[in-house]
Formats: C-alpha cells, sequence, structure tokens
C-alpha cells in the first residue's frame, strides 16, 4: 500500500480497517472452472469486505489481493495514473547472431536475420523481436539466394503486417491474428522463391517475439530450443525424411545421424505454392533462452553440449553463438552453421 | 525400366501460359488454341489437329523443355523421350490416352496425344461436396485395371510412379483415364538437401529410390484415401494415413472399402496387396451384392446404427425432472445436494438433487435469462433478471420471510448476462451497457466500467484481470480496479464468456462473428482465430490442450490451444448454443435439435444421447452423480451420470 501512494505522490491516507482485512486474506482462486461446475468450493474464507456504515468513501481495499499483483487496488474509482503501472525496468531482451560458412564448403547458403525494437512511452509497447534462420539448398548460388529472398520477403511482411499494426494500436479483427499474419508471410516467401529460384529451395525457422510470447514458424530442418534452467526441450519437428521414420519407428535416432536419406527433406520452400507451415506460441518463462539453428549446428554438436554451452559457459548471447559456431568447426564444419540465441530477462 | 519413365533433365519450362502463342502452328499440323494447364511436367496445350480440315479434330500437345546445359546431357535427354514416348505409343488400354505423334524443335521436345475432356479428380474434390461411394468404388476398380496393364508389360513392367487425383482425369463419359504419363518427377536433386517429388502419395520405398509395381498400390491406396476423407496428405507428414482414419471423416465408408485402402497402404511392400490384379479383385467382391441387392449392407449397417442410437438414449431414465411455467434458457447451478435453475417464468427455482422436490423458489419480475452462481463463502445464490436487477438470496432458504432477496442491485438494463464471483466479489454485466463489480456478500457497489453496447456475456476473472466483452464486438481486459489495459474489437457480438487458460496466459473469446479467437491475456494481442460457419454463443473451454466450444454451423469443435488445428468436430443437425461441460473423460452439451450429447472427449464420437421435446439452450451442470439441464420444453432434467 505504501509503495503504491509513493508511487502517486499522494500523502498516506488514513488507514481504513479494509486495509488490513484486505492484506490478511489475500487468498485467491484463480483456478478455472470446468463449465459449469462450481468448483471454488475450497473458496470457504469469511468475506473481507463487509459494509461500513462509516466509510462515505468508495472503498475497494480488498479488491486486489496485494500479494497477486504490483500495486495494490485503491483508487477504483479514481483511475490510476500511467506511471503508475509502466514497468519501470530497464532490462530487455538480449540475442546474438553467428552464422559461418563451416569448414568444408565455399559459400554460405544459410541466411541469418535479427531485428528488436524495445521503447517506453505511455503507450507501454511490449519489446518486439523477429529473428530467422533460413538454410538454403539448391546449386549456382540457388541456395543462398532463396534464403535470402526468403529472409527479407518474410521480414518485411511480418514487420508491415504485425509490427506495424502493433505499434499503430490496431488490435482488432480487421488485422489478421499474429500466426495467420506469420503464414501468410511464409507463403509470400515461397511465392518469390517459386517464381525466382525456380531450381532452388530453404527452410525458414522464425519466431517472433511479443513480450515474453514467442509466435514461432517452422518449415524444414532447422531447428528452434528452448531452454530453461534444467532443460533444453526442441519445439520445431524436422521436416526430414529420417525424422519421419524415427516417428514411425522404422529407424533409431543414431541411424538417423549417418542415414544416406539424411538430407532428404518433405517439406520446404520452393517447392510447390501449397505448402503446409508450422505454427506454434510459447510462453518463455522469465530467464529462459531460446536458440534458432540450422543442422549444420546440430548435425555436430549434441543437445547436451548446446546446453552447456549456452548455460554454463557464456555470459551472453552472441559469446554462446559464437561458442557454438566455433564447436561445429572443430568437429568438422562439414556443412554452414548458423546459431541466433534469444535471452528473456528475468521478472 | 525406370528411364523410361524419367527424362532426366527436362522440366516444365514455365509455371503458366507456356511458351507458345495461341494461333501457333507446330509441324505445319498442330494449331494452338490454348493453354489446358501446366506444373511440374511441362505445358499442356490444346490443339487442332489440321490433317483433318473438315472435322475439328482436337488434340492435346505437351511440351517439354530441355533445361540442361551439357550438350551431351542435352542430347542423352532427348534419346529418353524419344525411348519413353515410343513405348507410350504403344501401349494400348481403354484409360490411357492415345499417342498420336511426337517430335522436337527449338530445344523443346513434344508429345501430341488424344485430347480429354473432362477433370481431374483434384479438381472434382474442390468442385464437390461428397462423391458417391460406388462411384469410388469403381474409379478405383478401374484404376487397379490400367495399373495392372501396366504392370504386365513384358520385357519390364512399367510403374506408374505418380498416383495422385490430379493425375487421374474422368472423361465426359465418366470413364477414368490416367494422364501425365511416366513423366514422373521423382527426385530433384538440390545438391545439399535432396527434395522429393509428389510429396504426400508415395510409398516408403520410393524415396529411397527403390520403386516396385507395390509402390503404384501404395499410391492408389493415397489417391482412394484422400478421395474418401477429403483431407489432403501433401499437408500432412508422410505416412500419416494411419493418424487419419477413414471412418473419423467419413462414416458413409464401408468397413470392407477401409480394409481394401489400409491394406494399400501397409508400410512394408510386402504386406500390401501384391498386385493390382487381387485389389481389384477384393475391389469387385465389394461391388457385387450392391448390384444383387442394393444397398443390403449399408442398410443393415444404418438399421443397425439407428437401432443402437434408439436403445442409446432410451436406456436412459431421468432420476427426476421437474416442470416450470416457462422456457428454462439458462444453466443450472449445485451446491450442498441442491440444484438452482432460472425459468423464463420469472422465478429461480431450488430443487433437492436427490429427490428431484422443490426446496424453494423465488420470483423476480422478469424473465431469467442469467445463470443462477454459487457463493459458497457466503452461502448465497446470485443472479440477474430482465426486471434489470441484479440479485443475492439465500442458498439454503431462498428469500427472507417477507419474500426479499438477502441483497438486490439495480441496473439501467436487463440483466442477462451471468454473474462472475471471484476474490469475495461479483463481476456481472447488464443491457445498460456497464460492468459492474459487488461486494458478493452485501452488494455494495465497487465499480462500474462503461462498454457502449449491452453486456450479456459472463465476464472472466483472473488474479489481475476481469474480461468481458459487449454487443458491439469489443473485448476488455480491466484491472481489478476497474481500469481498462487493453482492448481487442471483434465483429459480431460477444455472448460467449472469455475462457483464460492462466498456464499458458491464452484468452479464448467466441464472437457471433463467426470465429474463436485467442488473445495474449496480458496484451489482447491477437494470436490465431479458428473460423468456423456460424456465430459461436457456446462458451469455450479448455482443457489439456484442446479447446471446446459449439458454433450455431451446428458443429461442436475440438481444437488445440496452441495452433488451432482441428482435433474433431461432432456435426448436430442444428445450431448449437449451449457451451460444453467436461466430465472425466466425457464432454456433455445440449443441442438446439432436442438433445442433450454425451461425446468421448478424446475422439468427438457420440457416447449416447438424450432426447427433451425442444430445443437445449443450457449448458449441463454435473454434481452428485446427476446431470442436470434445462430445456425450452419448460423442463429441468436430472439425468444419472453415465459416461
Amino acid at each position: 500500500m505504501d509503495l503504491f501512494r509513493r508511487w502517486l505522490g499522494q500523502p498516506s491516507t488514513k488507514d481504513s480497517p479494509e486495509d488490513n482485512l484486505a492484506d490478511a486474506d489475500a487468498n485467491v482462486d484463480t483456478k478455472p472452472a470446468i463449465g459449469q461446475q462450481i468448483q471454488d468450493t475450497e473458496q470457504e474464507h469469511h468475506a473481507a469486505a463487509r459494509e461500513n456504515p462509516n466509510d462515505t468513501e468508495v472503498s475497494t481495499a480488498n479488491l486486489t489481493p496485494q500479494e497477486t499483483s504490483d500495486y495494490a487496488i485503491e483508487g477504483a474509482t479514481r483511475p490510476l495514473p500511467m506511471e503508475a503501472i509502466v514497468s519501470s525496468t530497464n532490462v530487455h531482451l538480449r540475442f546474438g547472431q553467428s552464422t559461418d560458412t563451416g569448414m568444408v564448403r565455399n559459400n554460405n547458403q544459410d541466411s541469418a536475420y535479427s531485428f528488436f525494437v524495445t521503447s517506453r512511452t505511455v503507450e507501454n509497447h511490449p519489446d518486439f523481436g523477429l529473428f530467422i534462420v533460413a538454410d538454403g539448398m539448391g546449386g549456382h548460388h540457388d541456395g543462398e539466394k532463396a534464403s535470402a529472398i526468403t529472409s527479407r520477403i518474410f521480414a518485411s511482411n511480418v514487420i508491415k503486417n504485425i509490427y506495424l499494426p502493433l505499434i499503430t494500436g490496431q488490435n482488432n479483427a480487421d488485422q489478421p491474428p499474429i500466426t495467420e499474419a506469420l503464414i501468410d508471410a511464409v507463403h509470400m516467401a515461397n511465392n518469390e522463391v517459386i517464381a525466382h529460384i525456380p531450381e532452388g529451395g530453404t527452410t525458414l525457422t522464425a519466431v517472433v517475439v511479443i513480450g515474453n510470447l514467442a509466435y514461432i514458424a517452422h518449415v524444414g530442418d532447422s531447428r528452434v530450443y528452448l531452454i530453461t534452467q534444467n532443460d533444453l526441450e526442441q519445439i520445431t519437428r524436422d521436416h526430414s525424411w529420417v525424422q519421419r521414420m524415427i516417428e514411425l519407428d522404422q529407424i533409431t535416432p543414431e541411424e538417423a545421424l549417418h542415414h544416406p536419406q539424411k538430407n532428404v527433406l518433405y517439406r520446404a520452400l520452393g517447392q510447390s505454392e501449397a505448402l503446409e507451415v508450422d505454427a506454434v506460441t510459447r510462453r518463455m518463462p522469465a530467464n529462459s533462452k531460446m536458440l534458432l539453428c540450422s543442422d549444420g549446428l546440430w548435425n555436430l554438436v549434441e543437445d547436451d553440449e548446446i546446453y552447456e554451452t549456452i548455460m554454463n559457459h557464456s555470459s551472453h548471447p552472441q559469446e554462446a553463438c559464437d561458442k557454438l559456431v566455433a564447436l561445429a568447426n572443430t568437429r568438422g564444419g562439414t556443412d554452414n552453421i548458423t546459431a541466433i540465441l534469444l535471452e528473456i530477462p528475468g521478472s | 525400366m525406370s528411364e523410361t519413365q524419367q527424362i532426366a533433365g527436362m522440366q516444365g519450362n514455365g509455371r503458366e501460359g507456356g511458351t507458345l502463342q495461341a494461333n501457333t502452328i507446330l509441324q505445319t499440323r498442330y494449331k494452338i488454341l490454348g493453354v489446358l494447364g501446366g506444373g511440374g511436367m511441362g505445358t499442356v496445350y490444346q490443339a487442332r489437329d489440321l490433317n483433318f480440315p473438315d472435322a475439328k479434330r482436337l488434340v492435346a500437345v505437351k511440351e517439354m523443355q530441355n533445361t540442361a546445359t551439357n550438350p551431351a546431357l542435352r542430347e542423352a535427354a532427348l534419346k529418353t523421350f524419344e525411348r519413353e514416348a515410343n513405348i507410350l505409343a504403344t501401349l494400348s488400354h481403354p484409360a490411357i490416352p492415345k499417342i498420336f505423334d511426337f517430335f522436337h524443335q527449338n530445344d523443346r521436345a513434344y508429345l501430341v496425344m488424344e485430347f480429354i475432356n473432362g477433370n481431374d479428380i483434384e479438381l472434382l474434390l474442390s468442385k464437390t461436396k461428397e462423391l458417391p461411394i460406388d462411384k469410388i468404388i469403381d474409379w478405383a476398380i478401374e484404376l487397379c485395371d490400367v495399373l495392372d496393364y501396366l504392370h504386365s508389360q513384358t520385357p519390364n513392367p512399367i510403374v506408374f510412379r505418380d498416383m495422385k487425383p490430379s493425375n487421374v482425369m474422368i472423361d465426359s463419359y465418366g470413364r477414368v483415364r490416367l494422364v501425365d504419363f511416366g513423366i514422373a518427377k521423382t527426385f530433384v536433386d538440390g545438391g545439399k538437401h535432396t527434395m522429393i517429388g509428389t510429396e504426400g502419395y508415395s510409398a516408403p520405398e520410393q524415396y529411397k529410390g527403390d520403386v516396385t509395381t507395390r509402390s503404384d498400390i501404395y499410391g492408389l491406396g493415397a489417391t482412394l484415401h484422400h478421395i474418401l476423407t477429403r483431407q489432403d496428405p501433401r499437408m500432412a507428414p508422410p505416412f500419416s494415413f494411419g493418424e487419419r482414419p477413414i471412418e473419423q471423416f467419413n462414416s458413409q465408408v464401408p468397413r470392407p472399402l477401409i480394409d481394401i485402402v489400409e491394406r494399400a497402404l501397409e508400410f512394408e511392400a510386402q504386406n500390401r496387396f501384391s498386385s493390382c490384379a487381387e485389389m481389384k479383385a477384393a475391389l469387385e467382391a465389394l461391388r457385387k451384392p450392391a448390384i444383387d441387392l442394393p444397398n443390403l449392407n449399408l442398410t443393415t449397417n444404418a438399421a443397425g446404427t439407428a437401432a443402437w442410437e434408439t436403445d442409446g438414449s432410451s436406456a436412459i431414465e431421468p432420476k427426476w425432472t421437474f416442470k416450470t411455467e416457462d422456457e428454462i434458457r439458462c444453466s443450472p447451478a449445485a451446491y450442498n445436494g441442491i440444484a438452482y435453475i432460472g425459468s423464463y417464468d420469472t422465478n429461480i427455482w431450488a430443487i433437492n438433487i436427490e429427490s428431484g422436490e422443490m426446496v424453494w423458489k423465488f420470483a423476480t419480475e422478469g424473465g431469467i435469462a442469467s445463470s443462477p452462481i454459487v457463493d459458497p463463502a457466503n452461502k448465497l445464490v446470485l443472479f440477474g433478471s430482465d426486471d434489470k436487477s441484479f440479485y443475492a438470496v439465500d442458498a439454503r432458504k431462498g428469500g427472507t420471510k417477507g419474500g426479499y432477496p438477502i441483497w438486490s442491485y439495480a441496473t439501467k438494463g436487463a440483466v442477462k448476462s451471468t454473474g462472475r464471483i471471484a476474490h469475495d466479489h461479483v463481476f456481472f454485466g447488464s443491457d445498460d451497457g456497464f460492468v459492474y463489480a459487488l461486494a458478493a456478500a452485501s452488494g455494495r457497489f465497487i465499480w462500474e466500467y462503461e462498454l457502449s453496447a449491452p453486456v450479456r456475456c459472463r465476464p472472466y476473472v483472473t488474479n489481475e484481470l476481469v474480461i468481458v466483452g459487449s454487443d458491439e464486438g469489443e473485448v476488455v481486459g480491466l484491472a481489478l480496479s476497474g481500469e481498462r489495459k487493453w482492448t481487442f474489437r471483434t465483429r459480431g457480438n460477444i455472448i460467449a464468456a472469455p475462457f483464460v487458460d492462466t498456464i499458458e496466459g491464452i484468452c479464448f473469446v467466441g464472437s457471433a462473428d463467426h470465429s474463436m479467437y485467442a488473445l495474449d491475456v496480458g496484451s489482447g494481442y491477437n494470436s490465431w482465430r479458428f473460423r468456423t460457419h456460424g456465430a459461436i454463443i457456446s462458451s469455450p473451454i479448455a482443457h489439456e490442450g484442446l479447446l471446446f466450444f459449439g458454433s450455431t454451423d451446428g458443429n461442436m469443435y475440438a481444437i488445440n490451444t496452441q495452433t488451432s488445428r482441428e482435433k474433431w468436430r461432432f456435426t448436430t443437425e442444428h445450431p448449437i448454443v449451449s457451451s460444453p461441460t467436461i466430465y472425466e473423460d466425457a464432454l456433455y452439451f445440449g443441442g438446439t435439435d432436442q438433445y442433450l450429447y454425451c461425446l468421448d472427449l478424446n475422439t468427438g464420437k457420440e457416447r449416447w444421447k438424450f432426447k427433451t421435446n425442444a430445443a437445449i439452450t443450457s449448458t449441463p451442470c454435473i454434481a452428485d452423480g446427476v446431470i442436470l439441464f434445462g430445456s425450452l420444453d419448460n423442463t429441468f432434467y436430472a439425468l444419472p451420470l453415465v459416461g
């Protein structure tokens, strides 16, 4: 309460009995009820607020349990000044990006793209980030052109159809939802590749971060991992023939690593206008990290090595990306290597 | 034989239009009229054969451009093409288009073929809603026949390699014709990654370049699966037909036909039919009874199912029913052995769940569309009335001696919104356009928030926010202090209650604009939407990663909360406005077709249904081993709980 009053710059008002009651009775049930079933029966505590005939002011003392909110709810009928609720923290998402031709190939067909915006105004826009890894395929420079066109077309469409409506406050059903806009952007990139690089193709794995929500669009065998304190989780599913064989219990993951069909994809940009795009949304916990990488990294560096490098041997995402790329190169660097690492700040 | 089916280095040159203009004359004989189609394999033109000046003889001309840059390779490609054309020209089968001529000029090779007046099956699928099963069986038999013909060629069997709906045409006589012959593009080597050709229809061994006649059987199975389920395999991972059982998408398909398609789709080639002749025999056996005794199997099936259904519903006897004096539009609540329901007869009724006897009733001065809710902390039942007030009465006794409520709060419009108890407060909307927050125990006014249109949906309350929508489609996230945090506008009324998945932080909002929206609960940003074909009035609930809700398009949907992908839908004949209730592994809801349905939660399959005498808009409530719901037939029902 006092903190709240300090924010408001108001003198401490007389303590009403409700204040104390509210503090003592901050038991909250947020378990979503299923259907019409009454599940609130565990909420058997006494009602805190009883009408106080002497209280002429409207009091809302117990409406927000203090422990569940950053600020108290006093002043329900006096709208809160914006300053009171805008987070004053200057901690932001951090990211690193590293890409390398590797030790064997003579050109880098991977494309990497990072875009990050943070602002502080009363309008309180969340941080926005767009991160792309595209791994091109095809001879005669077709692969690098396909991945370049893809990241350019995809990025410009995401910025136009997601980022700009967001900062201009157009949150309504006339705008496509974020996942739909993401999938549309993949299709636009796909059409460009088909039209201009008929012999080339590319993977596309992209993450749009808004606040702590990650929207992921994915085609091919580049990957996204979510790394938390205890866990490294692969979020994307490789659209490769060997992965499908693993899913069908036809081969083991160990056999897949050296399988002759290891590089066969059943889904990629630049193949057909009908393209199915995987789209998932994940909320990133505080202090979690998200890694986007091409198969040049994950083919040569094991999951637990990735985890170790990121969590225990790097102080900044850029350092982690550089170390991961270097590690793949020490293993032979048989392919182009790309890594982008995002780090969501703690709360 | 494989090289006869592939023309290395030869590919279609353009996506549309081709390189030839209309009226171009090839070989002083074929006058180009226009483009019939194009794609990966090359452009196909319609042309007129000028050697028959008095008859309008139409032909199809397929053009392939030689893209190989190395002269030796170019020469080899042409040789392959010629060899291919020669083989095709010797084939003679009613389902194979006749080859009239082939030649090459200007680095391009041309194949002149019979012009087929008809549509390919892919087009038929997009143009029709349903194809008769008998017709599909006939096509399958004809396809087996032509594939068997190709596989019987000597010295080498010809494998078609590219069975898919777009390569099968149905001509103007209704006969099957196999097109896009032998130009099967299977592997295009792209350096580091190898891409596959026709994803979705090809057999597993085809990806290893190991092609046999049984690969065509798989392709035919895949084609039939697509036709029967209307699920495009190109949109799914390879070899995932087993994850899309035919019966789940098309209840018309007889079991023996499903068995045939599933055998054709066996992962291991040796488990499929040994030949197309064997598969054809199986299909013909299927057709025979239909000719001798039309639809015998299907009739028996239908009767069997119907009988089971009747049994299913007649087996359920209500534990009790309670007749009120007008329609029951709202949903019941239950607490401590008592069920509460509002009726348009202006009363709230309290019924003993065990005996079905009335405990008390409480009269308001208007119809009741708002559902009663229970505040266990204060032992109150709270509800709104069309008389513009919101009431709280004693859960055990109803009104006081003089028939008064514990408290009531007058708004300026009918209260059709159902209240929500949270944080010791009650939140509800009114037709006067306001959302109200009152202290639950006393009815003391805390705050109001004005939306510009009637608020009829039930607010959802989290630890931080009150989420509510209006009749103008506006959805707001209000801090518990009543201050707005975010707004999202849909294009239709919000009548369904929002639902929040508090773990993932997603708020689901259904709108009369036909869509279900997923919003980030913190910002209101729209993550995805799922479109139905009717207004969404039914309130969604999420359970283990799935979101369940009904639509006035007659369907109950189960969709993935993360991806919005549909897991199942259950179709009724009439709009669904009742909201689903989940209990254990079953989902319960009412239909305006007068039935209460019980579905399997995981599959969406009907377990039983129970018929009332009018539409059900009420959402079932499950308590004390009974299913409670009201119907527009004025009756309050209690059914024994059977999953």
